[in-house]
This record gives structure tokens, C-alpha cells and sequence, in this order.
């Protein structure tokens, strides 16, 4: 068994460097719905660093969203995310997931996967799937600038599982990888397996569907100053030093406004706890979209995830557009 | 083997049992000559859960705030409560009151003695009230509750183009904390301090009525629980002044003499020459005075009639000066190559592009304490101070900077100005505005780097005190004067003045339960 979540920390430091600023809080969605310390990174390092184990701190290790809009802000730079990941696996598995790793076996049937012949590969995710209309749109407007294969494979059960901490067959995680090597850009839609690739796959450049099809210049043109446009969270904070810079130069070309806050920090929109996402929970995304929205004058909110739009669209107080909607590509009308 | 202590009288603060006979010649500080022993607990305990008052007393819970950001004091509370409203608030103290259960009250958890550690009792975490209430962008103000981040705060005000008038360069210092503290900010030369922003509170006193107060009613109070330390009532809601936000125009200049840069930033705070004023330094060896500009013809006026004044060098000029400095000493090459590792890493921080354009600095609170966690925040952080009178300052400075000196192979002074509010002069009363100070106080706080050195809390605390005693040599006050200082409240302000706060304390508060371990 390959322990996935382990093995992509890039760096040693842990809960024991916190030194309790309390910064992440101030970007935490959990923090903002509950107002309750325990619930936060901090929270769980000072646990920890006093004694607490995973069982101690169960329900705060599992209500973490893992939008990692702590890790850019940390500036002692622990992996906040590896730490919840780690705290996680030494948790009961759930239920939920039993059905999960048994179809995670099956599918890690040794054949040899055939490798993926194009330089570009879109890894959809569910959500993506779910639309097939809006998957085409994406795909029609990534072929502009070369051609892109659809991975028949996206790893959405190795990224449940990631999300839960769960344990990944090395024979499923190779099945998976093997025909991706050699891929030059892979655009990945679930911004937790992004941010769990670019240690995997170091030789291929992998960027989220968001930055993939706001660096077309018909999408850029098509955003007006009046949208507000929603990065989603998980893949910004994934490579934030770098996207920082490039949704700054985004705004500045299409003069729109974003879902950051002043630290730059993107404000998660649908943003789940463990339990919400395996359906053991009710999901309320209102305290982060009214937070989104407040004081802001938009006529449209322009969503990189189907997730966040599928939130919004719930929310309902102003039209919602996936950026694959924002361009004519033929495939239907806009 | 037989432990023998000495008899403590009540009341008064013993000799420290603890290694007697250690750091000859420096005064120890006893913190707790006697901490409360857990009695009536259970009964207090039942007496909230059958009120409704959720109170966590796992060991997870309570060990979140077994210390602060200073990370040397360290204790345990019986049991944490989240503060969701001023009635639990109150609910809370009438029972701790009846009970005699202390109650140690915990904002941002950014103090640096212990005032915000909990040695048994209840903590009460104030962060679970940060809801802003009301902005009127007419009157310009906001009512908010007191357990708000200010940087929480700041992010409601910028949806409707506001700001706050002055907060500590932290973002997660409460408001709450800072007002009962004072809170300083690089425009305290032209604003004051935070705690002078208020213009109304609601309080919750230790005896557990809601008490709403201001400069015109109930004015004593008001008085009291500003810059008051937390004895004399639980701040819930403020009301504050705020403005219209603007972006900031920053300029830095260079000086390699502490008593040079600090006679220019009075000359700068004098004439309000500037928005914003300051001093950062890299040792005392590369003296940074800041000054910055809300406006384009502020920053205008500023250059053609003041910067000509200043002796300060440009960022090129001071290069070359500090060139020559250290070739001609080589033995200090060591220094100069401290220097040098530290422009690399400080200043590109504080020019991050994400936070400027076109020249200026789009929240500057960011930008500072991103740079003030990033580059002086550890696992433990002493932070000692002096206030002192604008006269006295200079030397101040001289002689604490000869403390980091002996003590520190690396350290920063962040040196600035607070405008005093004479109509205030009753809230400064036993803070840290020294009583001496008339127009302006200054203050400088003086932070070794820890680096990766570790450092005994004896260590520690000698150091602290050898700056205080400066302070009480020169009739000076303290910012952080409570927790593991608090001996040298009596030393600094005399026995008359908190003997006549002491009774104020106990009238509020019979049974002596509200952050009991601060101040008295």
C-alpha cells in the first residue's frame, strides 16, 4: 500500500512549529461558519502539540475542508493540508468509504493502461462528467491552443480517497500514473489531486481547469468588469505563489473582481467537511457565499468548478456561468 | 527530603520558591504567589450546564490555550468557554462570581506574559463574538463585536471602501484585547492608540451586568476598562470611528544612528509631516525611519518641505555608507554579512507585488504582519518595552538597545509615536502612557530574534528585566507591564496609585475572579 499523503510532503515541518498566530483562522471556512477555535489548523496544532491524539481532535481533523487557504498564510509553512491528510488516516475509515477502496481494487487490475499519445490531457472529475454539455464546451475550447485527450482514467476515486485519508492500492496509484507519463500538460479539475500530481508527475506541467481556459484569450475577453469571477480554492492554494501573480495580471487585463480577500487569499465557495462530501451531512455553503458576495456589486458570477456552480446557482441571487460558457465554441449557443 | 517555603503574607507578593538562589542580583518576579486550588468547581460547573453554557473540559479543548503568543508562561484552565453573546458573558461572571471561580478571558491570544493564559478556572475564548454589527458609512463608524480579528474587521470594512483609524500591525489581534491594552499603529503619531478610537463599549462586569458606556455615560467605567487591562469588565461590543480607505505611499530612509533617525521622527510626528511615521531596525546598525502618505499631495508636500530636513540616506546611499563602514572594520564582517542576508529576505517581503500598484502599498497590515510572523514570530517570542515621554526617548532607546546588545546576537527595535488625547488623560492613568508624557509618548518595542537558538525562560526573563529597570530608573512605563512583569507595577507607578486601583478592582470584583493574574 502506498501511503500517498505521506509521501508528497515537501517539507518537515509540522504542527510542532506553530507558534499560534492564529493567521489561518482569519482565511478558514470552518472558523468562519462555527467561530470555534478547536475546529481550526491551529486549533489541532496546539492540540497536538500538547498531547492531543488524531481520536482527540476526531471531529475537527474531519470538519476540515482542505481548501488549504492556511498553508499560503502560515508563515511558519507547515503542511497544513499533509497534516490533516496524516491526521485523517489514523482515523476509523468510514463507512462510506468500504464501497470506495473495494471498487479502488477492482480497478487496479494490472493490465497496462496504454499511454495517452497527446501533449495535453484533461483529468474531468465527476462534477465535469455530470455536464456532459459543459465538458464538451471545455474540451472544444482547450483544443484551440492544441490538441487534448480526455484521461478515460481521472483518478476520482483516488482523490475520495486522498480526501479521506484513505489508503491507495500502489498497483491502482501505477495504473493510474502510467499512462500520464510523458504527458506534457495535464489540466486537472479536482484541485486536492492537482496539488497531489506535481510531486508525482514532475516532469509534466499540471494546471487547473480554471487557469487552463482563463489563459484563452476569447475567455479573457469575454469576462466583464462587472463579474465577479470565483478561482476555485483548492487549486490556487495549491500553487498560490505562482497563481497569485497570474490571477493579479487576470484582473488587471480584464478589470473584474475575484473571490480574494486581502491577503489574496481565495475565499473557498463550496467548501465541505469530510461528512458533507460522503453525503453524512447536510451541506450549507451560505455563510461563504453570503461572505463572498457582501458589498459587492456584480451582474454575474463566472465559476472556474462545477462545484462552486452548482452553490451559487442554489444561492440564486445573480446568473451563473461556468467560464466554458463564456465563449461561443460551437458546440452550442452561449 | 523536606521542601521548605516561605510563609507568603496575604495579599502581598512573596519571594519566588522557586530556584532561590539563581540569577543573583536580578529580581525575580513571583506570577501566582497563589493560584486558585479548584474549589466549588463541580458546582460551578453544573451551575452553567443547567443555564446552557457550553463548557468543554476535555484535555484537547483546554490544552489549545495552555499558553500565549510569548509562548514562556504556560497553565491550564479547568474548562473553556466559547463566548457567544454578551447575556452567556454575563451569565458566566454572575456564576464565576458566586462561585469564586477565576475567569481568564483570551482574545487573539497575542500577549507575551501570560495575561491571556488560564492558570485553572475557566477561559473564555472572545474570538466566538467577532460578528461586525453595524457599519454607517454616514457617521463613520462601526459597532462590532469585541472578539473580531482587526484584520477580520478590516476585510468588512473594504467591501464598502472603509478602514479602521489605527490597529496593532497583527492581523489577528482582537479588537476587544487591544482596547484594553491600548494597540499602536504606525499612524498612532497623528491618531493615537486604538483604545483611543473607541467611542463606545458595551461591557459586561465581573459581577455580570451589561453595562453600555462612553466618554458621556458612564463615563467611570469607560475611563476604567479602556487601556484598563481587562480588571474592571469584559468588553463585548465597540462602537469605533473608521475612514474612508486609501491605498499608502511609502518612503524609507537610512540611518546608522538611533539618536539621529529618532530626533527625525519626532521632527516628522511634531509637524505631521507625515500620515504615517516609524522606526524598524536590523540591530542598530541599519536604522530604518518610514514614513507614508495617504495622498499624492501629502506625499508632495512632505517632499519639498521636510525630506530636505531629514538626515536620513536613500537605499543607495546607505549601501554605499555601510560599504565603507564595514571594509574599514573587518572584524564586524561577520555583522555586515547579517545585514546584508537580512535586506535579502526582509525587503522583498515588504514590496511583494501582489500588495502594490503603481507605487503603492494596497493593505499595509498585511504586508507588516506577514513580514512581523514570517521574521520574528517563533515558538517563543519576549517582546519588552518602553514608554516614555518624547525627552526621554533617545536615551531609552540608548540604553535598551545596549541590552539587546549584551544579551542578543541579532534583535529589532520598532520604535513609534502615540498622540495623547488630553480629554483622555483619566484612561491613561496606570497604562502605558507614561504619566510624564505630554503631547506625544513614544514607544519602542525591543524583539530579539530568537533565531534558532534556544534560550531558558530565566534567560529570558533577565533580559526582560534588565529593560524594565531602565524604565523604572527613568520613570518610563511599560505596553506589556502585566503577566510575568507585573512586579514592576508597583516598582514604576508607586504603592499609592495601584493601591487606589486595587480597591477600584475589588469593588468591581468581590471575588477577585476577572483575569485575577494581570495585573494584581
Amino acid at each position: 500500500m502506498l501511503d500517498l499523503a505521506k509521501s508528497t510532503l515537501r517539507a518537515p515541518r509540522d504542527y510542532s512549529a506553530c507558534s499560534g498566530c492564529n493567521l489561518c483562522l482569519l482565511v478558514c471556512p470552518v472558523w468562519r461558519r462555527t467561530h470555534d477555535f478547536s475546529l481550526t489548523p491551529h486549533g489541532r496544532a496546539k492540540a497536538l502539540q500538547f498531547g492531543a491524539a488524531a481520536g482527540d481532535i476526531a471531529a475537527s481533523v474531519q470538519s476540515c475542508t482542505l481548501c488549504a487557504a492556511c498553508e499560503p498564510v502560515c508563515p511558519e509553512e507547515i503542511r497544513l493540508v499533509a497534516m490533516t491528510l496524516d491526521l485523517r488516516r489514523q482515523l476509523p475509515q468510514p463507512a462510506a468509504m468500504a464501497d470506495l477502496l473495494a471498487g479502488m481494487q477492482t480497478r487496479a487490475s494490472p493490465s497496462a493502461a496504454p499511454a495517452l499519445s497527446s501533449a495535453t490531457v484533461l483529468l474531468p472529475g465527476p462534477a465535469l462528467r455530470d455536464r456532459p454539455s459543459t465538458l464538451a464546451r471545455v474540451r472544444a475550447l482547450l483544443q484551440r491552443s492544441g490538441a487534448t485527450a480526455l484521461g478515460a482514467d481521472d483518478g476520482a476515486d483516488i482523490a475520495l480517497a486522498l480526501e479521506a485519508g484513505g489508503e491507495i492500492a500502489q498497483r491502482r496509484l501505477d495504473r493510474f500514473l502510467r499512462p500520464l507519463h510523458g504527458v506534457k500538460k495535464i489540466i486537472v479539475a479536482d484541485g486536492l489531486l492537482l496539488r497531489h500530481l506535481q510531486p508525482l508527475l514532475p516532469g509534466s506541467k499540471i494546471i487547473g481547469v480554471g487557469e487552463a481556459l482563463s489563459g484563452l484569450a476569447a475567455v479573457r475577453s469575454a469576462l466583464r468588469a462587472k463579474d465577479l469571477y470565483v478561482i476555485e480554492a483548492r487549486a490556487y492554494h495549491a500553487d498560490y505563489q505562482r497563481l497569485v501573480r497570474y490571477y493579479d495580471s487576470l484582473r488587471a487585463a480584464a478589470g473584474c473582481s475575484f473571490n480574494l480577500d486581502l491577503q489574496r487569499i481565495a475565499i473557498p465557495a463550496a467548501a465541505r467537511s469530510l461528512p458533507q462530501r460522503l453525503g453524512l451531512e447536510a451541506v450549507d455553503d451560505g455563510v461563504q457565499l453570503r461572505w463572498i458576495l457582501q458589498g459587492r456589486k456584480v451582474t454575474r458570477i463566472v465559476v472556474e468548478s462545477m462545484e462552486d456552480r452548482a452553490a451559487f446557482e442554489q444561492y440564486g441571487e445573480c446568473p451563473v456561468v461556468h467560464l466554458a460558457d463564456l465563449v461561443d465554441d460551437g458546440t452550442s449557443s452561449v | 527530603m523536606h521542601l521548605h517555603s516561605p510563609a507568603v503574607e496575604p495579599g502581598t507578593v512573596g519571594p519566588c520558591p522557586v530556584a532561590p538562589d539563581a540569577l543573583q542580583g536580578i529580581k525575580r518576579q513571583q506570577t501566582n504567589p497563589a493560584r486558585w486550588n479548584g474549589s466549588n468547581w463541580n458546582e460551578f460547573a453544573a451551575a452553567l450546564r443547567q443555564q446552557g453554557i457550553e463548557l468543554r473540559e476535555n484535555a484537547a479543548a483546554r490544552a489549545a490555550f495552555a499558553t500565549d503568543a510569548g509562548g514562556t508562561a504556560y497553565g491550564l484552565a479547568h474548562g473553556v468557554v466559547i463566548a457567544r453573546n454578551t447575556e452567556q458573558v454575563a451569565l458566566l461572571l454572575r456564576a464565576a462570581q458566586a462561585y469564586r471561580v477565576p475567569v481568564t478571558v483570551s482574545g487573539g491570544g497575542l500577549t507575551t506574559e501570560g495575561e491571556s493564559v488560564a492558570f485553572g478556572g475557566v477561559l473564555l475564548d472572545m474570538t466566538g463574538m467577532s460578528r461586525v454589527l453595524a457599519i454607517d458609512a454616514e457617521a463613520m463608524t462601526v459597532r462590532t463585536e469585541a472578539g473580531i480579528f482587526w484584520h477580520s474587521l478590516a476585510e468588512e470594512l473594504r467591501r464598502q471602501d472603509l478602514d479602521y483609524l489605527s490597529a496593532p500591525l497583527n492581523l489577528t489581534s482582537s479588537v476587544g484585547g487591544t482596547l484594553g491594552v491600548g494597540g499602536i499603529d504606525v499612524n498612532s503619531a497623528r491618531l493615537g492608540c486604538s483604545a483611543d478610537q473607541a467611542l463606545a463599549l458595551q461591557v459586561v462586569t465581573p459581577t455580570g451586568d451589561i453595562v453600555e458606556c462612553s466618554d458621556t455615560h458612564n463615563a467611570e467605567l469607560f475611563e476604567r476598562v479602556i487601556l484598563g487591562y481587562g480588571q474592571f469588565g469584559i468588553i463585548t461590543a465597540a462602537t469605533l470611528r473608521v475612514r474612508r480607505y486609501t491605498p499608502l505611499r511609502m518612503h524609507y530612509f537610512y540611518y546608522a544612528s538611533l539618536a539621529t533617525a529618532i530626533e527625525d521622527l519626532q521632527l516628522i510626528d511634531r509637524n505631521e509631516a507625515s500620515d504615517y511615521s516609524g522606526i524598524l531596525t536590523i540591530l542598530d546598525c541599519a536604522v530604518n525611519v518610514l514614513v507614508a502618505f495617504d495622498s499624492l499631495e501629502r506625499e508632495a508636500a512632505f517632499m519639498a518641505e521636510w525630506r530636505p530636513r531629514l538626515r536620513g540616506y536613500g537605499e543607495f546611499g546607505f549601501g554605499l555608507r555601510t560599504f565603507a563602514h564595514y571594509i574599514l572594520r573587518p572584524w564586524k564582517l561577520g555583522e555586515a554579512w547579517y545585514l546584508l542576508q537580512r535586506k535579502r529576505e526582509l525587503f522583498p517581503e515588504l514590496r511583494r507585488p501582489e500588495y502594490m500598484r503603481d507605487g503603492t502599498m494596497f493593505d499595509r497590515s498585511v504586508v507588516f504582519s506577514r513580514a512581523v510572523w514570517k521574521f520574528w514570530g517563533s515558538r517563543q517570542m519576549v517582546i519588552p518595552d518602553l514608554a516614555t515621554s518624547a525627552g526621554k526617548f533617545v536615551e531609552a532607546v540608548k540604553r535598551g538597545n545596549a541590552v539587546c546588545r549584551k544579551y542578543f546576537p541579532h534583535y529589532t527595535l520598532y520604535l513609534v509615536g502615540i498622540k495623547l488625547r488630553p480629554e483622555h488623560r483619566a484612561h491613561y492613568e496606570m497604562s502605558c502612557v507614561p504619566p510624564d508624557a505630554e503631547g506625544w509618548a513614544y514607544g519602542c518595542e525591543f524583539e530579539p530574534m530568537m533565531d534558532a537558538g534556544v534560550y531558558s525562560r530565566d534567560y529570558l526573563q533577565s533580559f526582560k528585566n534588565e529593560i524594565y529597570d531602565i524604565g523604572v530608573d527613568m520613570g518610563a512605563s511599560y505596553y506589556r507591564f502585566g503577566g510575568m512583569m507585573k512586579g514592576y507595577i508597583r516598582r514604576v507607578f508607586g504603592d499609592a496609585l495601584v493601591d487606589r486601583h486595587l480597591a477600584l478592582k475589588r469593588a468591581a470584583d468581590p471575588a477577585m475572579i476577572l483575569n485575577r493574574h494581570v495585573i494584581f
